[in-house]
């Protein structure tokens, strides 16, 4: 090839790497070129009879060249980038890019256009257009899938809410009653009554205890378990003596059992006093209702660095392995249990409390060595997590 | 934001008022070549649409817009904010029938109606012919996505020079034609499945369609079911190819409506 002899621009133009198209200012063709008709499967004659240049586009891509590509011409002179499928001779869609602008040649308007064929960016983008479909899916599955997640917690918060108030105001209206019939009892036993009399009274009277330790049960499990937790309001105390003071008297209503208190270390601790006793009475009132009635229960207040552990021992029945696991659920019972053994939400009141002083509880039950339940909490839990 | 901001709302010139209003796809630049003629002897009035040009598009909910009427309310917020009253509603495409509506809901704001392109509904009906097919309007809105691709991110497309135009800003470049992809797609839904046929005849203002001699997008045969249906009006067809007669037949286009401002 003789390097001083380069193609003509007539070749240049025919077989140029991209279509090339000439129209006139109603978009009626002028010009093709080799490349744009090899490409739609077109004669040249065939080609430029075909009519303008919007009439090789699809009908939907007729619209987008009325109304962005025309005005964008007539306004910036050019356009550029533009995606467009052209219709090939078979009916089949060619993917091009086009570069656009008019010229002005001689007081006339003509309009020049450069393809090229984009066959494989379409199917790239065609794929990250079902990509993006794709997460717009999924996205808004999940805020769905969330929505309904929150609707359904706030039907839960509402219904515990419910839930609390309703025990609320069902143990107040159970605790007015009573305290008619407790009074009642006092005022009779100040009457003179027969033995037999007596008898019933005290019946009477320590029945209506019962019924107002499961009404405090139930509102302790309700506001644990169904409502924000249970309260608890804490201070410095000292823990020994207190759990001290509610041994001896629990040895008075008791006088049938020996109870025994066994402390050692002395310190105070930050503690919701009512709330712990609650909790030692539970245990010792569960070690007399199933320990062996004629051994000691021992209670033992041990303070040493910055812990608080508290023991309640008795001897008696082992409780089998497979319940301990599931000693702390509620309404779980003893296999002894019996009319004196609740509704069986003792010991979980006692984790809730334990917990809400960040403690932990454990039990220890063997043949020779009884039965113990550990309390340990920290003496000083976190700040501002009281 | 108040509503002249909203809409990017343009004032030039005095005497009676003409609001001049884009269709789908650019803004109230596609008025360039008309708008300043009239400008000497009226108070023209240029805006985009809300989720057009430069307007508020974070206004454009898909709710109110889900219909022609949410636009033509608008129109007639801007007008009231003007305190206009008897104007001359010109509204290419789409925005035809924007005006239409508009008419409808604030009577004595709209004095006339020059309506440039116009059609009541796009899609083939029975005996109505719209020109278009629903699976044609899928088509366009594939090409809108496929063009979005490239412009809806910052790499806007290099635009080749307009020796010609030396007087076009660089930051205008394409910016006429192009919104955020989210409301293109759904404006295009809304203006191309609308049928308002219905609501021609309740138009009272006089009316002049003005439409294209070859106009894929509305054929001369939607300019005649036009003039039949709408009590008060004049059909001028001018000869230009194409949707946009204000951009390649501007003088033809001034023409007409100047007959029928004088006529009216």
């Amino acid at each position: 090839m003789d390097p001083s002899d380069p193609p003509g621009l007539e070749q240049l133009f025919e077989h140029a790497p991209c279509g090339h198209l000439v129209a006139d200012a109603s978009g009626r063709l002028l010009l093709v070129n080799a490349t744009l008709c090899e490409w739609l499967g077109y004669d040249k004659h065939e080609l430029l009879a075909a009519g303008g240049f919007a009439d090789l586009l699809s009908i939907g891509g007729r619209i987008f060249h009325q109304t962005h590509i025309v005005p964008l011409l007539r306004m910036q002179g050019s356009v550029a980038e533009v995606k467009l499928d052209l219709r090939r001779k078979n009916g089949t869609l060619l993917p091009v890019i086009v570069n656009a602008r008019e010229l002005d040649w001689k007081g006339a308007t003509f309009l020049h256009v450069a393809i090229f064929v984009v066959e494989d960016r379409h199917r790239y983008e065609r794929e990250l257009l079902l990509q993006r479909q794709r997460a717009e899916q999924l996205a808004a599955e999940n805020a769905r899938g969330q929505q309904e997640l929150d609707a359904e917690r706030h039907r839960a918060e509402e219904r515990a809410v419910f839930a609390e108030k309703l025990v609320g105001m069902v143990s107040h209206d159970i605790r007015n009653p009573l305290s008619v019939i407790q009074m009642s009892t006092v005022l009779l036993e100040r009457s003179g009554l027969s033995a037999m009399q007596r008898q019933v009274v005290d019946r009477v009277s320590r029945a209506v205890k019962r019924v107002h330790h499961l009404v405090g049960d139930l509102l302790d499990f309700t506001q644990a378990k169904l409502g924000r937790g249970l309260q608890v309001a804490s201070e410095e105390v000292d823990l020994h003596r207190s759990v001290a003071d509610s041994i001896a008297d629990l040895q008075v209503a008791n006088p049938g059992r020996e109870i025994r208190h066994v402390q050692r270390g002395a310190q105070t601790c930050v503690a919701d006093v009512n709330r712990i006793l609650q909790a030692v009475g539970n245990l010792a009132s569960n070690a007399i209702a199933h320990g062996a009635a004629d051994r000691p229960i021992t209670v033992v207040t041990e303070s040493a660095s910055q812990e608080f552990r508290i023991s309640v021992h008795n001897h008696g029945p082992v409780i089998p392995a497979q319940q301990i696991p599931h000693l702390f659920e509620p309404m779980v019972r003893g296999a002894d249990a019996d009319a004196e053994g609740g509704v069986g939400l003792g010991l979980f009141i006692v984790r809730e409390i334990v917990e809400r002083h960040h403690g932990s509880i454990h039990v220890d039950s063997t043949q020779q060595g009884g039965t113990t339940f550990v309390v340990t909490i920290p003496c000083h839990p976190p700040a501002g997590n009281r | 934001m108040g509503v002249l901001e909203r809409h990017n709302v343009h004032l030039s010139g005095s005497g009676r008022a003409m609001v001049f209003v884009h269709g789908f796809g650019c803004d109230q630049n596609m008025w360039r070549l008309v708008a300043p003629h009239f400008a000497k002897s009226h108070q023209v009035v240029l805006l985009d649409l809300v989720g057009s040009g430069n307007s508020d598009l974070s206004a454009y909910d898909k709710q109110k817009y889900a219909s022609l009427r949410g636009h033509a309310r608008d129109m007639c917020e801007v007008l009231a904010v003007l305190g206009i009253s008897n104007a001359v509603f010109v509204g290419h495409s789409v925005s035809a029938m924007i005006g239409l509506l508009a008419g409808l809901q604030c009577p004595d704001r709209i004095g006339a109606q020059v309506m440039v392109g116009p059609s009541p509904s796009y899609i083939n009906d029975g005996d109505y012919f719209g020109g278009f097919d629903r699976s044609d309007i899928e088509q366009l809105l594939e090409t809108l996505e496929a063009n979005y691709l490239g412009w809806s991110s910052n790499m806007a497309p290099v635009i080749m020079g307009a020796p010609q135009q030396p007087e076009l800003a660089q930051e205008l470049t394409n910016s006429f034609c192009r919104t955020d992809p989210e409301i293109a797609r759904h404006f295009a839904r809304v203006t191309f499945l609308s049928d308002h046929r219905a609501d021609l005849p309740n138009c009272r203002a006089p009316t002049l369609i003005l439409q294209c001699s070859e106009d894929i997008i509305a054929p001369l045969a939607v300019g005649e079911y036009m003039k039949r249906h709408i009590p008060n009006s004049t059909l001028k067809v001018i000869k230009n190819v194409g949707h946009c007669p204000h951009l390649s037949s501007p003088s033809a286009s001034v023409d007409a409506i100047e007959s029928f401002l004088h006529g009216a």
